[in-house]
């Protein structure tokens, strides 16, 4: 009996102690979890008709750079872009498979080398007559697609998951392109 | 495996020969009373304060424009459990101080100042001046209208040197020069509100931490006092002692959750006291508002303050006060220890203790006539108890010397 | 412990607490205003579904003067400026609410520093109007409480003597004009107050957090009384 007594006031105690040590931790922890306006930032809306053609539309995306393209219909056919096909994204794809005829798309505008912002060159260059995205930092080169042309990035640009609806491009769902590639 | 990881550290740092010394060897007197406990409750409640204050500080901004709703807005409404955090914070200071207060009485009546413990009762008030100084730049930082105001009062209680009797415009100047320095300016503004900040944050809490490292060594040092007024010795009366664990820890542990449960049913239930209404009003350097006086542990000072006409006086009154608790250890010399044994100082003490309570109250009513008649009394009533110390001692000297000096 | 000790001990911890108690929860010699609240107005006040009705009685009669940032109410004159919107998307935070089951956008928190810069035209006109800018009602059901509140809508003039505050509703010409008040402050009351869900659970909360130091409290005790009995003290 004595022992079984004194036992039980030990787990009891030890118990109540482990409790009472995740009921402190657990507010201390609640205040660093993401606020509930922070979770606005996973969902971008844009209006398909409010982007020009051949341009970008620079916004953002649970806080990275997000360029909207909007391409004419037969860029790719117009261009012949030397893609680097070794180079996949993360569905060992290139990103035209999965873009190149959607009449508006996003893409993450952060340089997949070091993460510089990469510039819109609709103009094209002597280096490139086409148009492209040029990163400034150290010259990555990348197809309107994102698909790499030259330069040092390892990977095509990436791609959110995005889906069209109406006259609305909805970056942060599912849809055409399921999740982050 | 626990009884592996716990050799290893040990091989490394002898910490259980440290566990053996400090808390089964070292023996305590059973007669401890209730209030002996004050002392561990006032580190507990440090610990409260500094683990809030460190949530509190992720998102508070010590600036004009925006401390405000840093507090009401982000804190409040939109962290998670920031309310929780801002009430642990306001009631824990409230309760420290209360703690505090409560232990130095507790302190004056057994006669824990008397030596061994000179140095003990002196370092307690350092850190209970340093801990008022950190509940008055801590009130500042929510910018409320009372924090400002209650604010703008303090930093011109030092201007009342200008109304001394002899070499006025010397005393004026210095009264003008701290309270422009303690501003950083003629107005409260970012300046000052940036610098209470950092004062509070940082420079105080670890002038605490260390004056309270030292009080503590010096507790240890000079041993716990006793309620009878005589220490006791090991070696002749081994039986009334008692291992430090479990007899003393376990024992406060058990209060300290007793504690806890009362802290935390004003936290969750009562805080209209300690987030006072007229601070949620935003300040407006431009109105004061109706009812303005300090929080309610440095009323009996200010009622002290505002019952002498002299402005003067009032402010070498209540310093004088400030003084002579420091200098307690020397104004009590007489060879009897603990209010227990000697019952002209008890009678005195609770001459001391009921007059300040009710300065105190006073101090929460309007400044009237009466108000301040009834507030110079208990001011004299103050002084007396001070005064009687010396004249005590020296009567309690002659009995001693006629018992043949023994206590 | 004889006699005199327990005289001590009942003496000491008396005086304490009735010290703590007249300090902290309830003193009976310190100012205090009343400020009377008609029952059926107490009833409107306290029930939170008359928020959302408030909030539009708030914008229509309030916001020409008042602004309630921290429910993204703007000045009137300011909310309606082109730049405005651009201004809460660019420098304020969201502020959402659950619909259907959804989190909304209701608005959106502006600091007090950008606001005024974007305002300091309509501010300075309104305090060369008022005397004084109109304050931020945000905190006000804290700061002042629904009696006040009440009878100062109702008629600031009496209970401020001297107040540039025109008194709006008029109770003589509008049967609905109390009703109205009250549910204006039952708006503020929910701009300050958690919703009756979220209290409840923080009512709940501090239940157990109390019960929970109370049962420690008790078997720390018993542990440290069997352990000391089995040391032979």
């Amino acid at each position: 009996m004595e022992a079984s007594r004194r036992d039980f006031i030990n787990i009891a105690l030890g118990g109540m102690g482990a409790l009472g040590a995740l009921g402190a931790i657990y507010p201390i922890l609640k205040t660093l979890a993401p606020s509930a306006a922070s979770t606005t930032e996973a969902k971008v809306e844009i209006d398909i008709d409010s982007v020009p053609e051949l341009n970008v539309r620079v916004t953002s995306w649970k806080g990275k750079p997000l360029f909207v393209l909007k391409l004419p219909p037969d860029l790719s056919q117009r261009y012949d872009y030397k893609v680097r096909k070794d180079l996949k994204n993360s569905a060992g794809k290139l990103n035209q498979e999965l873009l190149g005829d959607k009449p508006v798309f996003a893409l993450i505008g952060v340089c997949t080398h070091l993460g510089c912002i990469p510039l819109w060159k609709p103009e094209g260059s002597d280096a490139v007559k086409a148009p492209y995205l040029h990163c400034p930092c150290h010259g990555g080169l990348y197809t309107p697609w994102g698909d790499n042309i030259g330069g040092p990035p390892p990977r095509p640009l990436f791609v959110p998951p995005q889906k069209i609806e109406g006259n609305k491009l909805i970056v942060g769902e599912p849809g055409f392109v399921e999740q982050l590639v | 495996m626990l009884r592996r990881i716990v050799d290893w550290i040990d091989e490394r740092t002898h910490a259980r020969d440290l566990y053996r010394e400090q808390m089964i060897d070292y023996k305590v007197p059973k007669n401890l009373t209730f209030p002996y406990v004050f002392g561990v409750l006032a580190l507990i409640t440090f610990v409260i304060q500094i683990v809030s204050g460190i949530i509190l500080i992720m998102y508070y901004k010590p600036v004009m424009a925006h401390a405000f709703d840093s507090v009401n807005y982000t804190i409040m409404k939109e962290i998670s459990f920031g309310w929780l955090f801002r009430h642990i914070h306001a009631a824990g200071a409230n309760f420290f101080l209360a703690i505090v207060y409560l232990h130095m009485f507790t302190g004056i009546y057994y006669n824990a100042y008397k030596k061994p413990r000179e140095l003990v009762w002196m370092v307690g008030w350092v850190i209970y001046f340093t801990l008022l100084t950190t509940a008055l730049t801590g009130y500042l930082l929510p910018w409320g209208q009372l924090s400002y105001w209650g604010t703008v009062v303090t930093t011109e209680i030092p201007a009342s040197l200008a109304d001394a009797p002899i070499l006025k415009s010397i005393f004026a100047a210095i009264g003008e020069t701290i309270s422009i320095w303690m501003k950083g300016g003629y107005k409260l503004e970012d300046l000052a509100l940036g610098r209470f900040f950092g004062l509070h944050v940082l420079l105080l809490p670890l002038v605490l931490l260390a004056l309270v490292s030292v009080h503590l060594f010096l507790v240890r040092a000079a041993g716990i006092s006793n309620p009878e007024g005589y220490e006791i010795d090991k070696k002749n009366e081994p039986e009334k002692l008692a291992p430090f664990h479990p007899y003393v820890t376990l024992k406060e542990g058990a209060v300290a959750m007793g504690y806890l449960a009362l802290f935390f049913f004003f936290v969750f239930f009562n805080m209209s006291h300690f987030l006072p209404a007229d601070n949620f009003e935003p300040a407006d350097p431009l109105k004061t508002p109706p009812h303005i006086a300090p929080e309610w542990y440095l009323l009996g000072f200010y009622e002290v303050f505002r019952s002498i006409p002299s402005k003067f006086w009032g402010f070498v009154a209540f310093n004088l006060i400030l003084i002579l608790l420091l200098l307690l250890p020397f104004l009590d010399f007489s060879p009897f220890k603990s209010a227990r044994r000697r019952p002209l100082f008890f009678i005195m003490f609770l001459v001391f203790l009921f007059s300040s309570m009710i300065l105190t109250i006073l101090g929460t009513m309007a400044p009237t006539p009466t108000n301040a008649q009834l507030g110079m009394f208990f001011t004299f009533l103050v002084f007396l108890f001070f005064l009687s110390l010396p004249v005590i001692s020296f009567l309690e000297w002659g009995w001693y010397k006629a018992r043949g000096g023994r206590s | 412990m004889n006699v005199w000790s327990a005289v001590k001990t009942v003496m000491f911890t008396g005086a304490t607490l009735l010290f703590f108690f007249v300090i902290w929860i309830y003193n009976p010699f310190s100012p205090h205003e009343e400020y009377e609240l008609p029952e059926e107005a107490e009833q409107i006040i306290n029930d939170p579904k008359f928020a959302a009705e408030g909030r539009e009685l708030f914008k229509q009669n309030c916001a020409s003067c008042h602004s309630l940032r921290y429910d993204g109410i703007y000045l009137a004159s300011v909310a309606a400026k082109p730049e405005w919107s651009k201004v809460e998307k660019t420098q304020g935070k969201p502020i959402l609410e659950e619909k259907d089951g959804k989190l909304v956008v209701r608005g959106y928190f502006v600091p007090r520093d950008v606001y005024e810069a974007v305002a300091v035209q309509d501010l300075e006109s309104l305090k060369a109007t008022f005397g004084k800018v109109p304050p931020d009602l945000s905190t006000y059901y804290l700061a002042r409480g629904p009696g006040y509140l009440y009878q100062f809508i109702l008629d600031p003039g009496r209970v401020l003597p001297g107040t540039s505050m025109p008194k709006l509703f008029m109770p003589e010409y509008d049967k609905e004009a109390t009703r109205k008040v009250a549910k204006i402050v039952a708006y503020m009351r929910s701009v300050s107050e958690p919703p009756p869900g979220e209290k409840a659970k923080r009512t709940l909360m501090g239940m157990v957090t109390i019960g929970y130091f109370l049962v420690m409290g008790v078997l720390i005790w018993i542990y440290r009384k069997r352990l000391l009995s089995k040391m032979g003290y």
